[in-house]
């Protein structure tokens, strides 16, 4: 009995573990889409967040001789720094230059692979991964107390109770501060006014520029904190492609979750629990081609049944007399 | 100038600023820039020299080989983008109609016999079939259930990969072959080479026929308008009775042909057996064609031509040079970018806004 909880509790913490990159890049994903930007390029965020966050901890050494706690913290810097600026390249393409967001999206997750790989090559010599590097991972978060507590313990401090990475109670307190941050105060209030109407935001006097410049960086910089967790917490080595579709589940969760912080956690919560299911069927001896499917179904399936319960809402309410007809005509637009 | 001219010019100048900029790029960690770029803008080049019996001969034929082999496999995946991008459909799915467009005509070629007029027009079919029906799994699920098409096409992309991967392994595989991959496709199913020492078959005349082929539907036929319409303002292609649903669906579908005709071109011209680790990837490439052309059937062979010859270039920058192949996806990456910008050279209004957003309109 005692062992299956404990079975639970780990899977439990593997979940939680599994959701937080996918929770990270979808709260940015939220930000921006909000804002009236759809943002393709969590993927690529999230990956130049994870080469430089690897990259410059390993070098930290080098640069601050000593000071062993603050390397992972740079890194960390660095790798937000990057991801930032290429939120920021995206924005100026967008913005300024007139560039189609999806299209200058596809072309910064392009531009994201292969700076990653083409600098991976001219730094380390190696292709594939930083396994000759020494890097660092963000520091764990260890609860006292509850060890002593059978089940609690691995729930709350994972397997082996070293604690969870800091980054993975990050990802939770990030999504009620984005959830305070959109509905509680003015700034949240106004991009929101942009993404609903650009027009009328402009005309009560918000710049729709400024905030779709916010929504945009802000993605960045929540994307890269996924990529961080990516190569500082749940690895702590940078692979070529490690990201390996997470930006791309990310948008899906924005979609899925209703455009909606809690809708997104729910969203975040399930894309992970199905990668954790994946890997348990792998162990036992279901081919690993059939495991690598579950995801991106479990994707799809999660986007139609959204889109009926949704529309099942719609008819409801035109029953209901509060809506008109017309709101089916969304599908077109 | 003609438009034509100006076409030609703007995918010049954005060719010309892609390579100035990773120019920079290669300079800020290479010690021999220049090699690099020689080998990158020339290496691709047949070479003419004289040889000792003083007659001319032509080295480095595989090299232009390897071109005309990429080119045409991009002709077909640029074609295969170029389609549901005139619809506005952002369908990323190219990669995963290919896996299966391959899948299909390998698995025919090995199952049915015969002489080469019925099997290669088999296999051909069956890859063409299987890209057309794995596009129409995210042209309804867009038309019908409204799942944003990029999101489902890249999950798409990692299904069809898999199921390639599974079939290989459990039904395909030739245990003689001393790694995972297919028996070797017999003789008759594969394509005759038309050049010595490369794999350049008759596909290098059916890639044209087929962006003729293309531009004729988007062009001279109903569902051709449909799509276009629909792709510049879709409220006014509903108002104006094109059948939404219907034109979505298709025009991913149709897409998905042209892939599934790269699909057989890798199977039974350039591989001629189907390795289970075989590169995804090709399906970005075919973005960038599409928009080098300008999503303009006619013009994507061409467009082709130059991604192919960069491509090859860069493999030869790899092995001459301290820079990487990686090279070519920044300049990929910077070509999407410039070309997709508005603002940049002439204006560009195939994927303008319906409302574009407008700087100072207060």
């Amino acid at each position: 009995m005692t062992a299956d909880l404990l079975f639970v509790a780990t899977l439990v913490g593997a979940t939680l573990r599994a959701s937080t990159p996918l929770l990270f890049a979808a709260l940015g994903g939220l930000v921006s889409e909000l804002a009236g930007s759809i943002n393709i390029a969590l993927e690529g965020m999230m990956l130049i967040a994870a080469f430089f966050g690897v990259i410059a901890s390993a070098f930290a050494p080098h640069w601050l001789p000593g000071a062993p706690g603050l390397y992972p913290w740079i890194g960390c810097a660095a790798g937000l720094t990057a991801a930032i600026a290429l939120a920021g390249l995206l924005a100026v393409f967008h913005l300024e230059l007139g560039a189609d967001l999806i299209l200058a999206g596809i072309g910064i997750n392009i531009l994201a692979q292969g700076l990653t790989m083409f600098l991976l090559m001219a730094i380390t010599g190696d292709k594939g991964s930083t396994a000759g590097l020494a890097s660092f991972a963000m520091p764990r978060l260890h609860m006292p107390l509850v060890d002593a507590v059978p089940v609690l313990g691995v729930l709350v401090n994972g397997d082996g109770l070293a604690g969870q990475n800091i980054l993975v109670y990050g990802a939770f307190a990030a999504a009620g501060l984005v959830r305070f941050l959109l509905y509680r105060t003015a700034f949240g209030l106004h991009l929101r006014a942009v993404g609903e109407s650009s027009d009328a935001a402009l005309s009560a006097g918000i710049s729709v520029r400024k905030m779709r410049y916010a929504g945009l960086l802000s993605s960045g910089l929540l994307a890269g904190f996924g990529g961080i967790f990516l190569a500082m917490g749940y690895l702590t080595l940078f692979q070529t492609d490690m990201v390996a579709g997470r930006g791309f589940l990310a948008l899906a969760a924005v979609f899925l979750g209703a455009r909606r912080p809690a809708g997104i956690l729910a969203a975040a919560l399930l894309f992970g629990a199905s990668q954790v299911f994946a890997a348990q069927l792998g162990l036992y001896a279901v081919p690993s081609q059939v495991v690598f499917m579950v995801p991106p179904l479990v994707t799809i399936a999660a986007l139609v049944l959204f889109s009926l319960r949704r529309r099942r809402a719609e008819r409801r309410r035109v029953e209901a007399g509060v809506a008109t007809i017309f709101a089916h005509s969304r599908i077109i637009e | 100038m003609t438009v034509l001219g100006r076409e030609i010019l703007r995918a010049m100048l954005v060719l010309a600023a892609a390579l100035a900029v990773g120019f920079i790029v290669t300079a800020l960690v290479s010690h021999e820039p220049l090699k690099a770029y020689r080998a990158l803008l020339t290496g691709a080049l047949p070479e003419f020299a004289r040889g000792a019996d003083g007659g001319w001969a032509v080295r480095r034929v595989t090299r232009m080989g390897a071109v005309l082999e990429e080119a045409i496999t991009l002709t077909f995946v640029g074609l295969a983008v170029a389609i549901p991008f005139q619809a506005r459909q952002f369908s990323i799915g190219a990669d995963g109609q290919v896996f299966l467009g391959a899948l299909a005509a390998a698995a025919v070629s090995l199952a049915i016999g015969g002489p080469p007029f019925v099997v290669i027009p088999a296999a051909c079919l069956a890859a063409m079939t299987a890209g057309f029906l794995w596009g129409l799994v995210p042209g309804l699920l867009k038309a019908r259930f409204d799942a944003n098409e990029i999101v489902t096409t890249l999950m798409l992309n990692i299904v069809a990969v898999q199921i390639y991967r599974l079939v290989i392994m459990d039904l395909m595989n030739d245990p003689a072959a001393g790694f995972l991959t297919t028996p070797a496709l017999p003789l008759p199913s594969v394509l005759q080479v038309m050049i010595a020492r490369t794999n350049v078959t008759a596909m290098l005349l059916w890639a044209p026929v087929a962006a003729f082929a293309a531009w004729l539907l988007m062009r001279r036929t109903t569902l051709g308008f449909e799509i276009r319409l629909m792709g510049e303002n879709p409220l006014f292609a509903a108002r104006a009775g094109v059948p939404i649903i219907r034109t979505t669906v298709l025009s991913i579908a149709l897409g998905g042909v042209f892939a599934g005709l790269a699909g057989f071109h890798i199977s039974n011209a350039l591989l001629k057996r189907l390795p289970v680790d075989l590169n995804p990837g090709i399906g970005f490439s075919g973005i960038v064609v599409a928009l080098i052309a300008r999503n303009n059937p006619l013009a994507v062979p061409f467009a082709a031509l130059a991604y192919a010859y960069l491509q090859v270039g860069a493999q030869v920058m790899e092995r001459t040079s301290d820079v990487s192949r990686e090279m070519v996806l920044i300049l990929q990456a910077l070509i999407v970018l410039f070309v997709a910008s508005d603002r940049f050279g002439p204006r560009l209004h195939a994927f303008r806004r319906t409302r574009p957003f407008r700087r100072r309109a207060a």
